[in-house]
Protein backbone atom coordinates (compact mmCIF):
# COMPACT_ATOMS: atom_id res chain seq x y z
CA UNK A 1 0.00 0.00 0.00
CA UNK A 2 1.84 3.18 -1.12
CA UNK A 3 1.01 6.71 -1.33
CA UNK A 4 -0.18 6.13 -4.59
CA UNK A 5 -2.95 3.70 -3.28
CA UNK A 6 -3.89 5.81 -0.32
CA UNK A 7 -4.21 8.82 -2.85
CA UNK A 8 -6.75 7.15 -5.05
CA UNK A 9 -8.76 5.68 -1.90
CA UNK A 10 -8.93 9.40 -0.20
CA UNK A 11 -10.08 10.15 -3.47
CA UNK A 12 -12.38 7.78 -4.45
CA UNK A 13 -14.03 7.82 -1.23
CA UNK A 14 -15.44 11.58 -2.07
CA UNK A 15 -17.80 10.14 -4.50
CA UNK A 16 -20.62 8.00 -4.05
CA UNK A 17 -19.88 5.83 -6.83
CA UNK A 18 -17.59 6.67 -9.95
CA UNK A 19 -17.86 5.85 -13.63
CA UNK A 20 -14.37 3.22 -14.82
CA UNK A 21 -13.26 6.21 -16.95
CA UNK A 22 -13.34 8.37 -14.50
CA UNK A 23 -11.58 5.67 -12.14
CA UNK A 24 -9.06 5.50 -14.51
CA UNK A 25 -8.40 9.11 -14.76
CA UNK A 26 -8.03 9.16 -10.66
CA UNK A 27 -5.49 6.13 -10.85
CA UNK A 28 -3.64 8.92 -13.69
CA UNK A 29 -4.03 11.40 -11.14
CA UNK A 30 -2.26 9.52 -8.29
CA UNK A 31 0.68 8.39 -9.92
CA UNK A 32 1.18 12.03 -11.05
CA UNK A 33 1.39 13.51 -7.52
CA UNK A 34 3.76 10.73 -6.17
CA UNK A 35 5.54 8.09 -8.52
CA UNK A 36 5.48 10.31 -12.12
CA UNK A 37 7.79 7.41 -13.89
CA UNK A 38 6.38 4.53 -12.70
CA UNK A 39 4.02 2.46 -14.84
CA UNK A 40 0.23 2.69 -14.28
CA UNK A 41 -0.73 -0.68 -13.23
CA UNK A 42 -3.47 -2.71 -14.63
CA UNK A 43 -7.10 -1.17 -13.08
CA UNK A 44 -7.80 -4.58 -12.05
CA UNK A 45 -4.17 -5.41 -10.22
CA UNK A 46 -4.45 -1.91 -8.56
CA UNK A 47 -8.22 -2.11 -7.41
CA UNK A 48 -7.05 -5.74 -5.93
CA UNK A 49 -4.00 -4.54 -3.98
CA UNK A 50 -6.35 -2.09 -2.10
CA UNK A 51 -8.68 -4.53 -1.59
CA UNK A 52 -7.10 -6.94 0.24
CA UNK A 53 -5.74 -4.45 2.40
CA UNK A 54 -9.56 -3.52 2.85
CA UNK A 55 -10.53 -7.18 3.16
CA UNK A 56 -10.13 -6.76 7.43
CA UNK A 57 -12.05 -3.71 7.62
CA UNK A 58 -14.74 -5.04 6.49
CA UNK A 59 -15.15 -2.83 2.98
CA UNK A 60 -14.27 -2.91 -0.23
CA UNK A 61 -14.03 -1.23 -3.79
CA UNK A 62 -16.91 -3.10 -5.74
CA UNK A 63 -17.43 -3.23 -9.79
CA UNK A 64 -20.69 -3.00 -11.09
CA UNK A 65 -22.62 -2.11 -14.25
CA UNK A 66 -25.53 0.60 -14.68
CA UNK A 67 -28.58 -1.26 -15.44
CA UNK A 68 -29.96 0.75 -17.80
CA UNK A 69 -26.82 1.00 -20.57
CA UNK A 70 -24.30 -1.12 -18.59
CA UNK A 71 -21.70 1.56 -17.93
CA UNK A 72 -18.74 -0.24 -15.44
CA UNK A 73 -18.70 1.56 -12.22
CA UNK A 74 -17.07 1.71 -8.71
CA UNK A 75 -18.33 2.38 -5.34
CA UNK A 76 -16.86 1.79 -1.96
CA UNK A 77 -18.72 -0.40 0.16
CA UNK A 78 -19.22 -2.00 3.48
CA UNK A 79 -19.19 -5.69 4.14
CA UNK A 80 -20.58 -5.94 7.14
CA UNK A 81 -22.88 -3.88 7.89
CA UNK A 82 -26.20 -4.85 5.87
CA UNK A 83 -28.51 -1.96 6.63
CA UNK A 84 -28.77 1.34 4.30
CA UNK A 85 -25.46 2.42 7.20
CA UNK A 86 -24.22 4.59 4.42
CA UNK A 87 -26.76 6.61 4.61
CA UNK A 88 -27.77 6.97 8.38
CA UNK A 89 -25.14 9.73 9.07
CA UNK A 90 -26.88 12.08 6.34
CA UNK A 91 -30.33 11.56 6.68
CA UNK A 92 -32.18 11.95 9.36
CA UNK A 93 -34.86 8.80 10.46
CA UNK A 94 -37.69 9.60 9.00
CA UNK A 95 -36.09 10.43 6.07
CA UNK A 96 -34.13 6.76 5.99
CA UNK A 97 -37.67 5.85 6.27
CA UNK A 98 -39.01 7.01 3.42
CA UNK A 99 -35.97 5.64 1.65
CA UNK A 100 -36.97 2.37 3.13
CA UNK A 101 -40.39 2.65 1.96
CA UNK A 102 -40.29 3.87 -1.36
CA UNK A 103 -37.11 0.90 -1.89
CA UNK A 104 -40.05 -1.63 -0.92
CA UNK A 105 -42.27 -0.80 -3.35
CA UNK A 106 -39.66 -0.34 -6.40
CA UNK A 107 -38.79 -3.72 -5.73
CA UNK A 108 -42.25 -4.92 -5.45
CA UNK A 109 -42.72 -3.10 -8.83
CA UNK A 110 -43.05 -5.14 -12.28
CA UNK A 111 -40.74 -2.16 -13.72
CA UNK A 112 -38.60 -1.63 -11.08
CA UNK A 113 -40.17 1.50 -11.01
CA UNK A 114 -42.06 3.65 -8.57
CA UNK A 115 -44.55 6.52 -8.66
CA UNK A 116 -43.56 9.54 -6.67
CA UNK A 117 -47.68 9.33 -5.88
CA UNK A 118 -47.34 6.21 -4.52
CA UNK A 119 -44.14 6.88 -2.33
CA UNK A 120 -45.53 10.04 -0.90
CA UNK A 121 -48.85 8.30 0.28
CA UNK A 122 -47.20 6.39 2.15
CA UNK A 123 -45.41 9.74 4.26
CA UNK A 124 -48.05 8.99 7.17
CA UNK A 125 -46.54 6.03 7.94
CA UNK A 126 -42.53 7.38 8.30
CA UNK A 127 -41.20 6.78 11.81
CA UNK A 128 -39.79 9.85 13.76
CA UNK A 129 -40.96 13.61 13.11
CA UNK A 130 -43.84 13.37 10.87
CA UNK A 131 -43.09 14.75 7.29
CA UNK A 132 -45.71 16.56 5.07
CA UNK A 133 -45.75 15.52 0.96
CA UNK A 134 -44.02 18.68 0.02
CA UNK A 135 -40.95 18.31 2.14
CA UNK A 136 -41.04 14.55 1.19
CA UNK A 137 -40.83 15.51 -2.55
CA UNK A 138 -37.97 17.77 -1.29
CA UNK A 139 -36.16 14.21 0.28
CA UNK A 140 -36.94 12.46 -2.64
CA UNK A 141 -34.66 15.04 -4.62
CA UNK A 142 -31.91 14.45 -2.48
CA UNK A 143 -31.84 10.91 -2.82
CA UNK A 144 -31.29 11.76 -6.50
CA UNK A 145 -28.85 14.23 -6.64
CA UNK A 146 -26.72 12.06 -3.42
CA UNK A 147 -26.97 9.03 -6.37
CA UNK A 148 -29.37 6.51 -4.39
CA UNK A 149 -32.16 6.96 -6.51
CA UNK A 150 -32.76 7.73 -9.72
CA UNK A 151 -36.25 9.65 -11.23
CA UNK A 152 -37.41 9.29 -14.93
CA UNK A 153 -40.58 10.97 -15.64
CA UNK A 154 -41.75 11.29 -11.99
CA UNK A 155 -40.98 7.83 -11.27
CA UNK A 156 -37.75 6.69 -9.04
CA UNK A 157 -36.03 3.37 -9.40
CA UNK A 158 -32.56 2.43 -7.29
CA UNK A 159 -29.24 4.50 -8.36
CA UNK A 160 -26.69 1.68 -9.35
CA UNK A 161 -24.73 3.11 -6.67
CA UNK A 162 -27.37 1.60 -4.14
CA UNK A 163 -27.30 -1.25 -5.96
CA UNK A 164 -24.35 -2.04 -5.35
CA UNK A 165 -23.96 -0.99 -1.82
CA UNK A 166 -27.41 -2.47 -0.82
CA UNK A 167 -27.64 -5.87 -2.72
CA UNK A 168 -27.07 -7.75 0.15
CA UNK A 169 -29.43 -5.59 2.72
CA UNK A 170 -32.33 -5.82 -0.02
CA UNK A 171 -31.53 -10.02 -0.85
CA UNK A 172 -32.23 -10.66 3.14
CA UNK A 173 -35.01 -8.27 3.80
CA UNK A 174 -36.63 -8.95 0.71
CA UNK A 175 -36.46 -12.81 -0.35
CA UNK A 176 -38.98 -13.43 -2.21
CA UNK A 177 -40.18 -9.97 -3.57
CA UNK A 178 -36.36 -9.80 -5.15
CA UNK A 179 -35.97 -10.62 -8.86
CA UNK A 180 -32.61 -11.73 -10.14
CA UNK A 181 -31.38 -11.90 -13.53
CA UNK A 182 -30.93 -15.24 -15.48
CA UNK A 183 -28.33 -14.28 -17.13
CA UNK A 184 -25.58 -12.85 -14.40
CA UNK A 185 -27.66 -14.09 -11.22
CA UNK A 186 -27.37 -10.96 -9.82
CA UNK A 187 -30.50 -8.43 -8.48
CA UNK A 188 -32.19 -7.06 -10.84
CA UNK A 189 -34.24 -3.89 -10.46
CA UNK A 190 -34.85 -2.47 -14.16
CA UNK A 191 -34.98 -5.31 -17.02
CA UNK A 192 -36.48 -7.16 -19.87
CA UNK A 193 -38.44 -10.08 -19.38
CA UNK A 194 -39.79 -12.97 -21.19
CA UNK A 195 -43.75 -12.83 -21.73
CA UNK A 196 -44.06 -16.34 -21.49
CA UNK A 197 -42.10 -17.83 -19.12
CA UNK A 198 -40.98 -14.57 -16.96
CA UNK A 199 -37.54 -15.04 -16.75
CA UNK A 200 -36.14 -11.46 -16.14
CA UNK A 201 -32.91 -10.23 -17.72
CA UNK A 202 -30.56 -6.89 -17.31
CA UNK A 203 -30.28 -4.72 -20.41
CA UNK A 204 -26.57 -5.16 -20.30
CA UNK A 205 -26.84 -8.40 -20.14
CA UNK A 206 -29.39 -8.69 -22.67
CA UNK A 207 -27.30 -6.44 -25.14
CA UNK A 208 -24.64 -9.14 -24.49
CA UNK A 209 -26.35 -12.22 -24.84
CA UNK A 210 -28.01 -11.39 -27.99
CA UNK A 211 -24.92 -9.15 -29.69
CA UNK A 212 -25.24 -10.59 -33.08
CA UNK A 213 -27.82 -12.64 -32.81
CA UNK A 214 -30.30 -12.77 -35.60
CA UNK A 215 -33.36 -14.20 -34.09
CA UNK A 216 -33.02 -13.63 -30.63
CA UNK A 217 -35.17 -16.29 -28.26
CA UNK A 218 -35.73 -16.77 -24.54
CA UNK A 219 -32.77 -18.78 -23.22
CA UNK A 220 -35.57 -20.33 -20.85
CA UNK A 221 -38.22 -21.00 -23.17
CA UNK A 222 -36.79 -20.43 -26.24
CA UNK A 223 -39.79 -18.51 -26.75
CA UNK A 224 -38.94 -15.16 -30.15
CA UNK A 225 -37.85 -12.76 -27.12
CA UNK A 226 -40.18 -9.74 -27.67
CA UNK A 227 -38.29 -6.88 -26.96
CA UNK A 228 -35.98 -4.25 -28.46
CA UNK A 229 -32.34 -5.31 -27.98
CA UNK A 230 -29.93 -2.33 -26.87
CA UNK A 231 -26.18 -1.88 -27.47
CA UNK A 232 -23.43 -3.38 -25.75
CA UNK A 233 -21.50 -0.49 -23.59
CA UNK A 234 -18.73 0.57 -25.90
CA UNK A 235 -16.76 2.94 -24.19
CA UNK A 236 -14.26 3.75 -27.46
CA UNK A 237 -17.72 4.50 -29.15
CA UNK A 238 -18.56 7.05 -25.74
CA UNK A 239 -14.96 8.79 -26.57
CA UNK A 240 -15.37 9.19 -29.84
CA UNK A 241 -18.71 10.93 -29.79
CA UNK A 242 -17.01 13.56 -27.61
CA UNK A 243 -19.04 13.37 -24.88
CA UNK A 244 -17.17 15.19 -21.84
CA UNK A 245 -16.43 12.69 -19.22
CA UNK A 246 -14.29 15.07 -18.28
CA UNK A 247 -16.52 17.50 -16.65
CA UNK A 248 -17.47 16.95 -13.61
CA UNK A 249 -20.63 19.06 -14.54
CA UNK A 250 -21.98 17.05 -17.09
CA UNK A 251 -21.20 13.89 -14.72
CA UNK A 252 -23.62 15.60 -12.33
CA UNK A 253 -26.25 16.06 -15.29
CA UNK A 254 -26.20 12.63 -16.27
CA UNK A 255 -29.01 11.09 -14.27
CA UNK A 256 -27.21 7.85 -13.84
CA UNK B 1 -23.51 0.61 32.12
CA UNK B 2 -25.22 0.97 28.52
CA UNK B 3 -28.59 0.94 28.38
CA UNK B 4 -29.87 0.56 25.35
CA UNK B 5 -32.16 3.65 24.21
CA UNK B 6 -34.92 2.34 21.94
CA UNK B 7 -35.81 5.20 19.55
CA UNK B 8 -33.20 7.92 18.49
CA UNK B 9 -33.45 10.81 16.64
CA UNK B 10 -30.57 9.05 14.35
CA UNK B 11 -30.15 5.51 14.28
CA UNK B 12 -26.77 4.27 14.68
CA UNK B 13 -24.74 3.71 11.60
CA UNK B 14 -23.62 0.42 12.94
CA UNK B 15 -26.27 -1.40 14.71
CA UNK B 16 -28.10 -3.76 12.30
CA UNK B 17 -24.45 -5.01 11.90
CA UNK B 18 -23.70 -5.38 15.72
CA UNK B 19 -26.69 -7.42 15.76
CA UNK B 20 -25.67 -9.47 13.56
CA UNK B 21 -22.29 -10.26 14.57
CA UNK B 22 -23.61 -11.33 17.56
CA UNK B 23 -25.52 -14.25 16.38
CA UNK B 24 -22.27 -15.27 15.92
CA UNK B 25 -21.62 -15.23 12.25
CA UNK B 26 -18.04 -13.48 11.33
CA UNK B 27 -19.97 -10.24 9.70
CA UNK B 28 -19.76 -11.78 6.41
CA UNK B 29 -23.48 -12.66 6.02
CA UNK B 30 -25.99 -11.70 8.74
CA UNK B 31 -28.75 -13.66 9.33
CA UNK B 32 -32.02 -12.95 7.32
CA UNK B 33 -33.89 -12.36 9.95
CA UNK B 34 -32.88 -9.15 10.45
CA UNK B 35 -35.52 -6.64 11.65
CA UNK B 36 -34.82 -3.96 9.70
CA UNK B 37 -37.49 -1.44 11.66
CA UNK B 38 -35.34 -1.89 14.93
CA UNK B 39 -32.00 0.29 14.61
CA UNK B 40 -30.77 0.43 18.46
CA UNK B 41 -27.71 1.69 19.05
CA UNK B 42 -24.80 -0.57 19.41
CA UNK B 43 -23.26 -1.96 22.46
CA UNK B 44 -21.76 -5.11 21.26
CA UNK B 45 -24.37 -7.04 23.67
CA UNK B 46 -24.91 -10.73 22.73
CA UNK B 47 -24.33 -13.91 23.94
CA UNK B 48 -20.46 -14.07 23.12
CA UNK B 49 -20.17 -10.85 25.50
CA UNK B 50 -22.04 -12.54 27.89
CA UNK B 51 -18.99 -13.85 29.87
CA UNK B 52 -17.46 -9.53 30.25
CA UNK B 53 -18.50 -8.64 33.83
CA UNK B 54 -20.86 -6.21 34.72
CA UNK B 55 -20.05 -2.71 34.00
CA UNK B 56 -17.92 -1.10 36.64
CA UNK B 57 -14.15 -1.01 37.41
CA UNK B 58 -13.51 -3.89 35.32
CA UNK B 59 -10.19 -2.07 33.86
CA UNK B 60 -8.22 -4.76 34.51
CA UNK B 61 -8.64 -6.49 31.49
CA UNK B 62 -5.38 -6.08 29.38
CA UNK B 63 -5.52 -6.66 25.50
CA UNK B 64 -2.79 -9.35 24.49
CA UNK B 65 -2.18 -9.55 20.93
CA UNK B 66 -2.23 -13.47 21.66
CA UNK B 67 -5.46 -14.64 19.98
CA UNK B 68 -8.80 -15.12 21.53
CA UNK B 69 -8.07 -13.47 25.04
CA UNK B 70 -11.10 -13.64 27.02
CA UNK B 71 -14.67 -14.27 25.81
CA UNK B 72 -13.53 -12.32 22.77
CA UNK B 73 -12.27 -13.90 19.43
CA UNK B 74 -9.88 -11.74 17.30
CA UNK B 75 -12.26 -12.18 14.68
CA UNK B 76 -14.79 -10.42 16.88
CA UNK B 77 -12.53 -7.63 17.48
CA UNK B 78 -11.33 -7.04 14.05
CA UNK B 79 -14.54 -6.14 13.13
CA UNK B 80 -14.79 -3.66 15.99
CA UNK B 81 -11.96 -2.53 14.78
CA UNK B 82 -13.10 -1.86 11.50
CA UNK B 83 -16.70 -0.63 13.13
CA UNK B 84 -14.50 2.31 14.77
CA UNK B 85 -12.69 2.98 11.24
CA UNK B 86 -15.29 3.56 9.46
CA UNK B 87 -17.22 5.43 12.43
CA UNK B 88 -14.01 7.79 12.22
CA UNK B 89 -13.86 8.36 8.30
CA UNK B 90 -17.49 9.02 8.55
CA UNK B 91 -17.74 11.33 11.72
CA UNK B 92 -14.86 13.38 10.21
CA UNK B 93 -16.36 13.83 7.11
CA UNK B 94 -18.60 16.72 8.93
CA UNK B 95 -15.07 18.00 9.96
CA UNK B 96 -17.03 17.99 13.63
CA UNK B 97 -14.02 16.77 16.45
CA UNK B 98 -15.11 13.21 17.32
CA UNK B 99 -15.81 13.30 20.66
CA UNK B 100 -14.14 9.94 23.10
CA UNK B 101 -17.80 9.98 24.33
CA UNK B 102 -19.60 9.22 21.35
CA UNK B 103 -17.06 6.85 20.13
CA UNK B 104 -17.49 5.18 23.77
CA UNK B 105 -21.37 5.33 23.02
CA UNK B 106 -21.51 4.36 19.59
CA UNK B 107 -19.24 1.82 18.86
CA UNK B 108 -17.19 0.33 21.56
CA UNK B 109 -19.90 -0.35 23.68
CA UNK B 110 -19.05 -3.75 25.91
CA UNK B 111 -15.61 -3.30 24.77
CA UNK B 112 -15.01 -0.42 27.18
CA UNK B 113 -11.66 -2.56 29.01
CA UNK B 114 -10.28 -2.62 25.70
CA UNK B 115 -10.74 0.61 24.25
CA UNK B 116 -7.32 2.00 24.15
CA UNK B 117 -6.28 -1.18 22.14
CA UNK B 118 -9.28 -0.22 19.44
CA UNK B 119 -8.23 2.96 19.29
CA UNK B 120 -4.43 2.46 18.73
CA UNK B 121 -5.31 -0.26 16.51
CA UNK B 122 -7.78 1.78 14.22
CA UNK B 123 -5.26 4.74 14.21
CA UNK B 124 -2.82 2.28 12.58
CA UNK B 125 -5.40 1.28 9.89
CA UNK B 126 -6.56 4.81 9.55
CA UNK B 127 -2.69 5.52 8.66
CA UNK B 128 -1.61 2.88 6.62
CA UNK B 129 -4.83 2.39 4.53
CA UNK B 130 -6.12 5.56 4.02
CA UNK B 131 -3.49 8.08 4.84
CA UNK B 132 -5.16 9.80 7.80
CA UNK B 133 -3.43 10.03 10.80
CA UNK B 134 -5.39 10.43 14.29
CA UNK B 135 -4.72 12.81 16.00
CA UNK B 136 -6.30 14.81 19.65
CA UNK B 137 -7.43 17.67 19.00
CA UNK B 138 -5.98 19.17 22.31
CA UNK B 139 -4.26 17.34 25.14
CA UNK B 140 -6.69 16.17 27.20
CA UNK B 141 -9.64 17.14 25.10
CA UNK B 142 -10.83 13.45 24.67
CA UNK B 143 -11.38 14.79 21.10
CA UNK B 144 -10.26 13.50 17.87
CA UNK B 145 -9.82 15.11 14.64
CA UNK B 146 -8.13 13.03 11.35
CA UNK B 147 -5.55 14.96 9.74
CA UNK B 148 -4.43 14.29 6.02
CA UNK B 149 -0.63 12.82 5.98
CA UNK B 150 -0.76 13.50 2.12
CA UNK B 151 -0.55 16.70 1.13
CA UNK B 152 -3.24 18.29 -0.91
CA UNK B 153 -2.33 19.10 -4.28
CA UNK B 154 -4.46 21.42 -6.88
CA UNK B 155 -5.22 18.92 -9.07
CA UNK B 156 -6.96 16.59 -6.79
CA UNK B 157 -10.09 19.63 -6.80
CA UNK B 158 -10.50 18.05 -10.58
CA UNK B 159 -10.78 14.13 -9.25
CA UNK B 160 -13.02 14.62 -6.35
CA UNK B 161 -16.41 14.03 -5.82
CA UNK B 162 -17.38 16.70 -3.14
CA UNK B 163 -16.93 19.98 -4.76
CA UNK B 164 -14.57 20.66 -2.27
CA UNK B 165 -16.08 23.05 -0.57
CA UNK B 166 -16.05 26.86 -1.13
CA UNK B 167 -15.88 27.53 2.57
CA UNK B 168 -12.46 26.38 2.77
CA UNK B 169 -11.74 29.67 0.09
CA UNK B 170 -13.40 32.11 3.08
CA UNK B 171 -11.57 30.04 6.02
CA UNK B 172 -8.46 30.19 4.20
CA UNK B 173 -8.87 34.26 3.95
CA UNK B 174 -10.04 34.64 7.47
CA UNK B 175 -6.94 32.66 8.98
CA UNK B 176 -4.80 34.67 6.72
CA UNK B 177 -6.19 37.86 8.04
CA UNK B 178 -6.08 36.93 11.22
CA UNK B 179 -1.73 36.05 11.13
CA UNK B 180 -0.87 38.51 9.42
CA UNK B 181 -2.30 41.38 12.34
CA UNK B 182 -0.61 39.51 14.46
CA UNK B 183 -2.43 36.34 15.45
CA UNK B 184 -5.51 37.93 16.41
CA UNK B 185 -8.24 39.71 15.32
CA UNK B 186 -11.76 41.85 16.39
CA UNK B 187 -14.58 40.58 14.46
CA UNK B 188 -15.33 44.07 13.24
CA UNK B 189 -12.01 43.77 11.43
CA UNK B 190 -12.96 40.84 9.69
CA UNK B 191 -16.02 42.63 8.48
CA UNK B 192 -14.02 45.29 6.98
CA UNK B 193 -11.68 43.75 5.49
CA UNK B 194 -14.38 41.33 3.96
CA UNK B 195 -16.79 44.16 2.86
CA UNK B 196 -14.02 45.04 0.30
CA UNK B 197 -14.13 41.87 -0.93
CA UNK B 198 -17.87 42.11 -1.54
CA UNK B 199 -18.70 39.89 1.50
CA UNK B 200 -21.11 41.06 3.93
CA UNK B 201 -22.23 39.40 7.53
CA UNK B 202 -25.99 40.42 6.59
CA UNK B 203 -26.19 39.76 2.77
CA UNK B 204 -26.52 36.17 0.93
CA UNK B 205 -23.23 35.36 -1.03
CA UNK B 206 -23.58 33.71 -4.23
CA UNK B 207 -20.45 31.57 -3.46
CA UNK B 208 -20.29 31.06 0.67
CA UNK B 209 -23.83 31.33 1.48
CA UNK B 210 -23.76 32.84 4.82
CA UNK B 211 -21.07 34.32 5.54
CA UNK B 212 -21.65 35.15 9.48
CA UNK B 213 -22.88 32.00 9.78
CA UNK B 214 -19.53 30.15 8.32
CA UNK B 215 -17.30 32.74 10.67
CA UNK B 216 -18.83 32.42 13.98
CA UNK B 217 -20.24 29.36 13.65
CA UNK B 218 -19.69 26.77 11.28
CA UNK B 219 -15.63 27.56 11.66
CA UNK B 220 -15.73 27.32 15.27
CA UNK B 221 -17.32 24.38 15.45
CA UNK B 222 -15.11 22.83 13.67
CA UNK B 223 -12.51 24.21 15.86
CA UNK B 224 -10.79 26.09 12.96
CA UNK B 225 -11.36 29.44 14.81
CA UNK B 226 -11.68 30.29 18.58
CA UNK B 227 -14.18 33.26 18.50
CA UNK B 228 -14.71 34.91 22.28
CA UNK B 229 -16.42 37.67 23.22
CA UNK B 230 -14.26 41.64 23.87
CA UNK B 231 -15.72 42.28 27.78
CA UNK B 232 -16.63 45.77 28.36
CA UNK B 233 -17.08 46.47 24.35
CA UNK B 234 -20.13 48.48 23.12
CA UNK B 235 -21.57 47.61 20.70
CA UNK B 236 -20.44 44.00 21.27
CA UNK B 237 -16.92 42.51 19.76
CA UNK B 238 -15.31 39.31 19.21
CA UNK B 239 -12.06 38.24 18.76
CA UNK B 240 -10.96 35.75 16.46
CA UNK B 241 -8.14 33.56 16.76
CA UNK B 242 -7.03 30.19 15.20
CA UNK B 243 -8.41 26.90 16.38
CA UNK B 244 -6.83 24.08 17.74
CA UNK B 245 -7.43 22.33 14.53
CA UNK B 246 -6.01 24.87 12.19
CA UNK B 247 -2.71 24.46 13.93
CA UNK B 248 -3.02 20.53 13.09
CA UNK B 249 -4.21 20.87 9.53
CA UNK B 250 -2.28 23.72 8.53
CA UNK B 251 1.05 25.83 9.54
CA UNK B 252 1.75 29.59 9.87
CA UNK B 253 4.15 29.10 6.78
CA UNK B 254 1.80 27.57 4.31
CA UNK B 255 -0.88 30.75 5.46
CA UNK B 256 1.47 32.52 4.69
CA UNK B 257 2.64 31.29 1.44
CA UNK B 258 -0.96 31.47 0.73
CA UNK B 259 -1.26 35.14 1.19
CA UNK B 260 1.75 35.86 -0.46
CA UNK B 261 0.24 33.63 -3.64
CA UNK B 262 -2.36 36.32 -3.79
CA UNK B 263 -0.64 39.42 -3.37
CA UNK B 264 1.57 37.92 -5.92
CA UNK B 265 4.61 38.67 -3.76
CA UNK B 266 7.28 36.49 -2.15
CA UNK B 267 6.86 35.33 2.24
CA UNK B 268 10.09 37.10 2.97
CA UNK B 269 8.37 40.76 1.80
CA UNK B 270 6.67 40.29 5.10
CA UNK B 271 9.96 40.06 7.48
CA UNK B 272 8.00 39.51 10.59
CA UNK B 273 5.29 37.02 9.80
CA UNK B 274 8.31 35.30 7.93
CA UNK B 275 10.52 35.09 10.89
CA UNK B 276 7.42 33.72 13.40
CA UNK B 277 6.52 31.29 10.10
CA UNK B 278 10.08 29.67 10.60
CA UNK B 279 10.19 29.78 14.52
CA UNK B 280 6.96 27.91 13.95
CA UNK B 281 8.42 25.94 11.55
CA UNK B 282 11.59 25.16 13.51
CA UNK B 283 9.23 24.28 16.75
CA UNK B 284 6.51 21.56 14.70
CA UNK B 285 10.31 19.71 13.41
CA UNK B 286 11.37 19.32 16.99
CA UNK B 287 9.72 16.50 18.53
CA UNK B 288 7.77 17.79 21.62
CA UNK B 289 9.27 16.24 24.48
CA UNK B 290 6.28 14.89 26.33
CA UNK B 291 4.70 13.21 23.09
CA UNK B 292 4.83 9.47 22.76
CA UNK B 293 7.90 8.30 19.85
CA UNK B 294 6.33 8.47 16.39
CA UNK B 295 5.81 5.29 15.24
CA UNK B 296 7.65 4.14 11.73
Amino acid sequence: MTDVHRRFLQLLMTHGVLEEGDVRRLQKHCYQVHDRNAPVEKLEDFINTINSVLESLYIEIKKGVTEDDGRPIYALVNLATTSVSKMATDFAENELDLFRKALELIIDSESGFASSTNILNLVDQLKGKKMRKKEAEQVLQKFVQNKWLIEKEGEFTLHSRAILEMEQYIRETHPDAVKTCNICRGLLIQGQSCETCGIRMHLPCVAKYFQSTAEPRCPHCNDYWPHEIPEVFDPEKERDAGVSRTSRKSLRARQH
Amino acid sequence: MSQIPRSRGRPSAFALADRERERGRGGDHPSPSADVSEEAPSTSRGPDARAVPAPGPGGGRRFQAAPAVGPRTQKQLELKVAELVQFLLVKDQKKIPIKRTDILKHVVGDYKDVFPELLRLAAGRLRDVFGYELVELEPRSNAYILVNTLEPVEEDAEVRGDQGTPAAGLLMIVLGLIFMKGNTITETEVWDFLRRLGVYPTKRHLIFGDPKKLITEDFVRQRYLEYRRIPHTDPVDYELQWGPRTNLETSKMKVLKFVAKIHNQDPKDWPVQYCEALMDEENRARPPSSAPAPSS
